[in-house]
């Protein structure tokens, strides 16, 4: 669960207004670094391998409700700024298709940008500390790390969103007594048109009591992704591991060619190094 | 997710939807979506849901196609919902929200070629953003295919079966790292394409005018009245009561649209 399948009007206004304003930010610092590639090569180059991730993300497993997601080789391939271009362009176009929230783009950007990033640099810090011929422990070992802090990202997004996401039962029918009940007795201005209740004038206990009805269970939440997330982070560490190793095998320039990693056996010679 | 039918359906269909602007056509789904982000009651939801796929299939948009897209994201909200919600209600809120954003994404999708709804986007972002954008979907098409040639010829070859998940999980890795490598050489290619043609940065997009300023009224008129009826029903404490009247509305809509749909035909 490494991007935010959370549905449009979920979280409270500010939260994902907030998440597509440091998007745009980082797009305009990755744009601007991205740049130093020429574009040319870096346009074709973002193109190709979002789309390799689409493509991934379209395949999905359906029990636990995950999908492979190629972003620890994305941010091998191209970077942390231009992973970040990529990433953006690979949350529109799920959004798009009905895949996620076009509000949550913003926040998702963030979450896969970071994959990208820390996925990518702990690749490379591991294949120059032990060679390249250790690239798919390396990855795999790299792609759990990289998963594991990102849906802590996920869960701390939710947590921050706690009690102020619009998740109110508010509803006029009452799901556990089956009947009709006016929610809105408090008065139109504790409705609250995009964010949480209007508390105002409560006490702290009184606060808190409306915050536990009311907000999204974190605890609940972390739960869940903490017991089924390590599935999915196996199961992407391995696919991640057979083809960055299958990569390395038959075209290793690729991987390791922007690593500038040195191989670790005789580059001259026969295997034993003897010329 | 076969995006290769939300192409053809944009570029080859006639619909009312098809022949507005597509400026037209994303206000309206941005209004659409302020109304599934305004909205607080699962029926209200409900409503608006079966509304939206009445107005879908009333202007004979290809429902079997749409439907199953649209569906997909209920599968990760009810994770969600089960996981966060604090209540039965909240959590069909969570489902029906998700179902309901994604109809209006898709039905904007299925009607407007993929170059129209991100020329407004290439506007506001910076120029290497906006052109892979438009590579991306490009490669997209190429490499679904591509990967799909792969699957078939490994399950041909029985590669993948139930019955040895770790032989099958190899030969998709391998089909994934194959497709890593075609990727790249399609990347290349489009390079020495865009050297060719003196590319410099800024892909431009003719942006298509409206065909039919009925069309472009009556997108934009539906959108106006699912958001104020969202807004109503969040504001007015009056209307609590009632949220059953939106649901039955959305029926209601649901069943003249599919009827509106089978005369046209």
């Amino acid at each position: 669960m490494s991007h935010i399948h959370i549905p449009d009007g979920v979280l409270p206004w500010w939260l994902w207004l907030g998440g597509w304003a440091l998007a745009f930010g980082l797009l305009a610092l990755a744009s601007r670094e991205g740049a130093r590639v020429e574009s040319r090569r870096a346009v074709p180059l973002i193109g190709a391998v979002s789309a390799l991730v689409l493509v991934s993300m379209a395949t999905e497993i359906v029990p636990i409700a995950y999908h492979v997601n190629l972003t620890v080789i994305a941010g091998v391939l191209l970077g942390p700024w231009l992973g970040a271009i990529s990433a953006f362009i690979v949350v529109l176009v799920l959004a798009l298709l009905g895949h996620g929230g076009i509000t949550v783009v913003g926040l998702n950007t963030l979450v896969i940008a970071s994959e990208m990033a820390i996925g990518g640099a702990l690749v490379r810090t591991g294949a120059r500390a032990f060679g390249r011929t250790r690239i798919r422990p390396v990855a795999a070992v790299s792609t759990v790390v990289t998963l594991a802090l990102t849906t802590t990202m996920l869960v701390g997004i939710v947590a921050i969103a706690g009690a102020g996401a619009a998740t109110r039962e508010t509803g006029a029918l009452d799901a556990e007594t089956l009947e009709f009940r006016n929610p809105f007795s408090g008065g139109v201005v504790s409705v609250g048109l995009l964010g949480g209740h209007d508390h105002e004038g409560e006490t702290e206990e009184e606060h808190a009591e409306h915050a536990d009805e009311g907000g999204l269970s974190v605890g609940r939440f972390a739960a869940v992704v903490y017991t089924l997330g390590p599935l999915g982070w196996l199961l992407e560490a391995l696919v991640t591991a057979g083809v960055l190793g299958y990569v390395a095998r038959v075209r290793p320039s690729l991987i390791f060619g922007a690593m500038r990693v040195e191989p670790q056996y005789p580059r001259y010679g026969d295997e034993h190094g003897r010329h | 997710m076969d995006v290769t039918a939300v192409d053809r359906s944009a570029v080859l269909g006639d619909t009312l939807l098809h022949r507005a602007a597509p400026a037209s056509k994303l206000v309206a789904a941005g209004l659409l979506l302020g109304a599934v982000v305004t909205m607080d009651d699962p029926l209200v939801a409900a409503g608006l849901a079966l509304s939206l796929t009445g107005a879908a299939a009333a202007v004979r948009l290809p429902l079997r196609q749409m439907l199953p897209l649209a569906a997909y994201p209920a599968l990760f909200a009810l994770v969600f919902a089960f996981a966060a919600a604090p209540g039965p209600a909240t959590g069909a809120l969570f489902v029906l929200k998700a179902v309901t954003a994604a109809l209006a994404v898709v039905t904007l999708m299925f009607s407007t070629p993929y170059p129209q709804v991100f020329a407004p986007i290439q506007r506001i972002t910076p120029t290497i953003v906006g052109d892979a954008l438009l590579m991306t979907y490009r490669s997209l098409f190429i490499l679904a295919d591509k990967f799909a040639d792969l699957q078939r010829a490994i399950r041909l070859r029985a590669g993948i079966s139930a019955r040895q998940p770790v032989r099958a999980a190899r030969a998709t890795t391998r089909a994934l790292g194959g497709l890593l490598l075609y990727s790249f050489d399609l990347s290349q290619r489009e390079y020495d394409i865009l050297r060719l043609r003196g590319y410099e940065g800024g892909l431009r997009v003719s942006v298509h005018t409206s065909r039919d300023r009925s069309a472009d009224g009556a997108a934009l008129a539906y959108a106006t009245l699912v958001l104020g009826v969202a807004v109503a029903f969040r504001v007015l404490p009056a209307l609590a009561g009632y949220a059953w009247i939106a649901t039955l509305a959305g029926a209601l809509d649901l069943t003249v649209g599919l009827l509106i749909g089978r005369r046209t035909r």
